[in-house]
C-alpha cells in the first residue's frame, strides 16, 4: 500500500492534534476537578465497602448506600444491618473507630404454626386467588383461622432464599436467614414474629390458634390447645388465651424445659434455629381430632 | 323500544326458570336458632340475654348502643341454649345466641301480606313514628349489603331527600325472592314504599324493575292505579342486564343521575330501599312485627326441591336445604346469595342472616367452567373490564396494582370506587380474577388504616 507525501503529512499533523487536544482538555480536566472538587467523607465508602450491598431495607433505609451515609453522621444506627449482624456491627465501628459493646442475641422469625397439609382441616375446596392476603380474606380456605395458609405471602418478600413452602407450610432456613424481617409484613394472620435467638437452638411453640382447646383439636393435630401441662413443668412457658408461649429471653435448654417439650400432647412446642431437629410427626388419630362432620 | 339501562354490565344467563313460578312458603320451625350478633353494617351487637332465658317470640336478644346498628330479635319462643362463636359467611366466626325452641308453642309465622289492601293510608302514621318502629323492628336493607334502614330512612337536614326509588331489579341470576315477593305481596309492598317515601320526606317515588319481569310491573301498575293514583309513583321499566340492582347503577337508569365518584346517593337527594325492604317496613310500622323472618331463594341444579321459602332468621343452612329435600349427588357448592356476589360456605351449619336473600346450590359441571385462578393466564390488554365496569374504572390496573403492592397506585385509579360486582372477572378472557384482587386491595387498605390508627 502506498501513502504519498501529502497523505503522511496530513496523518502527522491530525495526530499531533489529537495530542495537543488531549493534553489541553486534560489540563482542564484537572483544573475542574480541582476547582469543583466536592468533598466527600471516605468513611462514608469505607462502611459502604464492609456492608453486604443486598440493598434488603432491613435498617429502615433505601439501601446500602444510603445507610453508610446515615450510620457515618449518626454511629447510634450501627445496628441496624440485620443481613451482616454483629461482624458488620463490629466492621463498621472499626470504621468509626468505635468501641460497641455485644449486641443482644440476633433477632430472626419463628413461625408461629407448624401444621403441614395432612395436619390440617379443610371443610371446603378453595378455588381462588393464589395468594395469601386474599385467601386469608375467605373464611373458607381452612379450618383454623390462625393457621398458615401456605401460599407463601413471607416467601416472596424473602430476598435470601431462606423461606419456602413445604407441604403447604412455610419453612424457614435458618442457614440462608439474615433476620431482615422483612417476611413479617408479608403474613396477614401475623404468624411471624422476630424472636431474639438466645439459644440455639430455641425451643418454641408452634402454633398461634387462640380458640379453646376443643376447636383446635377438631381442626388441627398439632395445634396448642393450651391444656398447660407445659407451664407446669417451668415457669419459662406461660398459657395465654389457651396459646402457650415461651419467654424467649429466659429459655435455657434446662431439663424442665426438655419434659415440658416432651409432655405437649399435640407437640406444638418444637426446636426452631441452627441444627434444630425436625418436628415430630403426629399423627391424627393420636391426637384425637375428630372428624369433621 | 330501548331501555333504560347504564354504561358497562354484563348478560350471565338468568337461570330464575328454577324458582320463578314457586310461591312462598313458610317453613316449619327448625330445631335450632342461630342468631349471629353481626347481620348489618355498623357497630355489632351485644347480646342481653342469659344463658337458660326464656325468649319470647319476637323478643329482642342483641342490640348496640351505636347510631349506624339495628337489634337482633328471636324468631321464635324459646331458652338461650348458649352465646358462643358461629360460622358467619363473611367474616368468618362471630358470636351469636343459640336458641332452641319449644316446638309446642312455635306454630311458624305467617305472612302479613294478606293484611293489606288498596285502602291504606300512610298519613295514619306520623314520621317519627315510622323512624322508630323502623329502628325497634331492627331493619336493615336486605337486598344484601345491610345498612340499617333507619338511618337512610331519617331525614338528615344536611342532605335532603327528594326522590325515593325502590329497587326491584333482582339483576343476580337465579334469584327470585324479591320477584315473589312483588307478585305476592305487592299490597305490602307498596305500604311500605309509601310509608318509607311519608317519614323521608321524598315526594318522587320510582320502582325500578327490569323488563324481564312483566307480570311484576304489571302488578304494581295495577295496585298504584287503584290505590293512590293522585301520588308521583311510577313503575320504570329498565333493561335486564347485570348489576342494574346496584344502587348507583340503578340511579343512573331510572333517572339518569349519576352519584358522585367516592360518593352516597343522599349526597344527590336520593334514597334507594329493596322491595323485600319495603315489605318489612310495612310489618314493622303497622302490625309492630321485628324483622325475624324473610323470605329466601333456594336453588340451583343441585338442590331437590328449589323454591321460595319464608324462613326464621338464624335458621342453619343445613335445616333449610334438608326442608328442601336435600342436596342431590352432583351438589359441589352450596354459595349464600347468588352467583355473581355470593359467598360460597363450607359449613353448613352457618346460619341465615337478614341480608341472605338465597341459597344457590351449584353442581360440579357449574363450577367447574375454566373460570377460577389456577388457570389464569396474562393479561392480554383486550380492555373488555374495561368496557364491563359499571363505575367506569380500570379493572387490569387496579388489580396489578394490588398484586405489587402498589397501593397508591391502586388509589389513583380508584380503587375504593368499585362495587365489587365482578362484570370484571366474568368477561376477562384471560381468567384473572381480577374483583379478587380489588377486594384484596381494600382488604390491605383497611389493614394500612388500621395500622396507623
Amino acid at each position: 500500500m502506498m501513502i504519498g507525501a501529502t497523505g503522511m503529512q496530513t496523518i502527522i499533523f491530525s495526530a499531533l492534534l489529537m495530542i495537543v487536544l488531549g493534553l489541553l482538555f486534560s489540563v482542564m480536566l484537572l483544573a475542574a476537578s480541582i476547582k469543583l472538587k466536592v468533598e466527600t467523607d471516605p468513611k462514608v465508602e469505607q462502611i459502604h465497602a464492609v456492608l453486604p450491598n443486598v440493598d434488603c431495607g432491613a435498617c429502615g433505609f433505601a439501601g446500602c448506600a444510603s445507610y453508610a451515609k446515615a450510620v457515618a453522621q449518626d454511629p447510634s444506627l450501627i445496628g441496624r444491618c440485620s443481613p451482616g449482624g454483629a461482624a458488620t456491627a463490629a466492621k463498621i465501628a472499626a470504621v468509626l473507630n468505635l468501641q460497641i459493646s455485644e449486641g443482644g442475641a440476633p433477632k430472626r422469625p419463628i413461625i408461629h404454626c407448624r401444621a403441614c397439609q395432612q395436619d390440617k382441616t379443610y371443610y371446603g375446596e378453595y378455588r381462588g386467588i393464589i395468594g395469601c392476603t386474599s385467601a386469608n380474606a375467605q373464611p373458607i380456605v381452612q379450618a383454623c383461622a390462625f393457621g398458615c395458609l401456605g401460599f407463601g405471602g413471607c416467601v416472596r418478600r424473602c430476598r435470601f432464599n431462606a423461606l419456602h413452602i413445604i407441604d403447604g407450610l412455610a419453612v424457614v432456613d435458618y442457614d440462608k436467614c439474615t433476620g431482615c424481617g422483612a417476611c413479617v409484613a408479608g403474613c396477614p394472620r401475623g404468624l411471624i414474629e422476630m424472636v431474639p435467638f438466645t439459644q440455639e437452638p430455641m425451643m418454641v411453640v408452634a402454633c398461634s390458634s387462640k380458640e379453646n382447646g376443643r376447636m383446635t383439636r377438631a381442626m388441627c393435630s398439632v395445634g396448642c390447645i393450651g391444656c398447660g401441662l407445659c407451664a407446669k413443668q417451668t415457669d419459662v412457658f406461660t398459657v395465654k388465651d389457651n396459646l402457650a408461649r415461651v419467654d424467649y429471653a429466659r429459655y435455657q435448654p434446662t431439663e424442665a424445659a426438655e419434659a415440658a417439650r416432651q409432655k405437649c400432647p399435640t407437640k406444638a412446642i418444637v426446636f426452631r434455629g441452627k441444627g434444630a431437629p425436625a418436628d415430630e410427626k403426629v399423627s391424627k388419630t393420636a391426637a384425637g381430632a375428630p372428624a369433621a362432620s | 323500544m330501548r331501555r333504560k339501562a347504564f354504561k358497562g354490565g354484563v348478560h350471565p344467563p338468568e337461570n330464575k326458570h328454577f324458582t320463578e313460578f314457586c310461591p312462598i312458603e313458610p317453613v316449619p320451625v327448625p330445631q335450632q336458632i342461630v342468631l349471629p350478633l353481626v347481620q348489618h353494617i355498623g357497630a355489632p351487637c351485644q347480646p342481653i340475654v342469659q344463658k337458660k332465658e326464656k325468649v319470647e317470640y319476637a323478643q329482642c336478644v342483641g342490640k348496640a348502643d351505636a347510631y349506624v346498628s339495628a337489634a337482633i330479635h328471636s324468631p321464635v319462643y324459646g331458652t338461650v341454649k348458649d352465646i358462643a362463636l358461629a360460622s358467619h359467611p363473611v367474616i368468618g366466626r362471630t358470636m351469636a345466641v343459640y336458641l332452641e325452641p319449644l316446638p309446642a308453642n312455635n306454630p311458624p309465622r305467617q305472612p302479613t301480606a294478606g293484611q293489606f289492601s288498596s285502602a291504606f293510608e300512610p298519613a295514619d302514621y306520623s314520621p317519627e313514628q315510622i323512624c322508630t318502629a323502623i329502628q325497634e323492628a331492627g331493619l336493615v336493607g336486605m337486598g344484601g349489603a345491610g345498612f340499617p334502614t333507619r338511618v337512610k330512612i331519617e331525614p338528615n337536614p344536611a342532605m335532603p331527600k327528594h326522590t325515593l326509588i325502590i329497587n326491584g331489579c333482582e339483576c343476580e341470576p337465579y334469584i327470585t325472592c324479591d320477584y315473589r315477593v312483588m307478585l305476592e305481596w305487592t299490597w305490602q309492598v307498596l305500604a311500605g314504599v309509601r310509608l318509607a317515601a311519608h317519614a323521608s320526606g321524598c315526594r318522587t317515588i320510582r320502582i325500578g324493575i327490569e323488563d324481564n319481569k312483566p307480570t311484576a310491573v304489571e302488578a304494581f301498575e295495577e295496585a298504584i292505579s287503584q290505590s293512590c293514583p293522585d301520588e308521583d309513583i311510577q313503575v320504570v321499566v329498565v333493561k335486564t342486564k347485570y348489576p342494574q340492582g346496584g344502587e348507583r347503577q340503578l340511579i343512573k337508569s331510572v333517572l339518569g343521575e349519576q352519584v358522585p365518584t367516592g360518593g352516597i346517593p343522599p349526597q344527590i337527594g336520593i334514597c334507594v330501599l329493596n322491595v323485600a325492604t319495603c315489605a318489612a317496613i310495612a310489618e314493622a310500622v303497622v302490625f309492630k312485627q321485628p324483622l325475624t323472618h324473610r323470605v329466601v331463594t333456594v336453588t340451583g341444579r343441585a338442590i331437590a326441591r328449589p323454591g321460595n321459602y319464608y324462613v326464621p332468621i338464624g335458621m342453619s343452612v343445613k335445616d333449610l336445604i334438608d326442608h328442601c329435600g336435600g342436596l342431590t349427588e352432583q351438589a359441589a357448592k352450596v354459595v349464600l346469595g347468588g352467583p355473581m356476589m355470593g359467598f360460597a360456605i363450607a359449613d353448613l351449619s352457618t346460619p341465615l342472616t337478614k341480608t341472605t336473600g338465597a341459597l344457590t346450590i351449584l353442581t360440579r359441571e357449574d363450577v367447574t367452567e375454566p373460570k377460577y385462578a389456577l388457570q389464569q393466564t396474562a393479561c392480554i390488554r383486550c380492555g373488555r373490564c374495561l368496557m364491563s365496569c359499571p363505575e367506569g374504572l380500570n379493572p387490569t390496573r387496579i388489580a396489578h396494582a394490588v398484586k405489587h403492592f402498589r397501593m397508591e397506585q391502586a388509589e389513583q385509579y380508584y380503587l375504593s370506587a368499585c362495587i365489587e360486582c365482578g362484570c370484571c372477572s366474568y368477561v376477562c378472557p384471560a381468567h384473572i380474577e381480577l374483583a379478587g384482587y380489588i377486594k384484596t386491595g381494600k382488604l390491605l387498605k383497611a389493614r394500612e388504616k388500621k395500622r396507623l390508627a
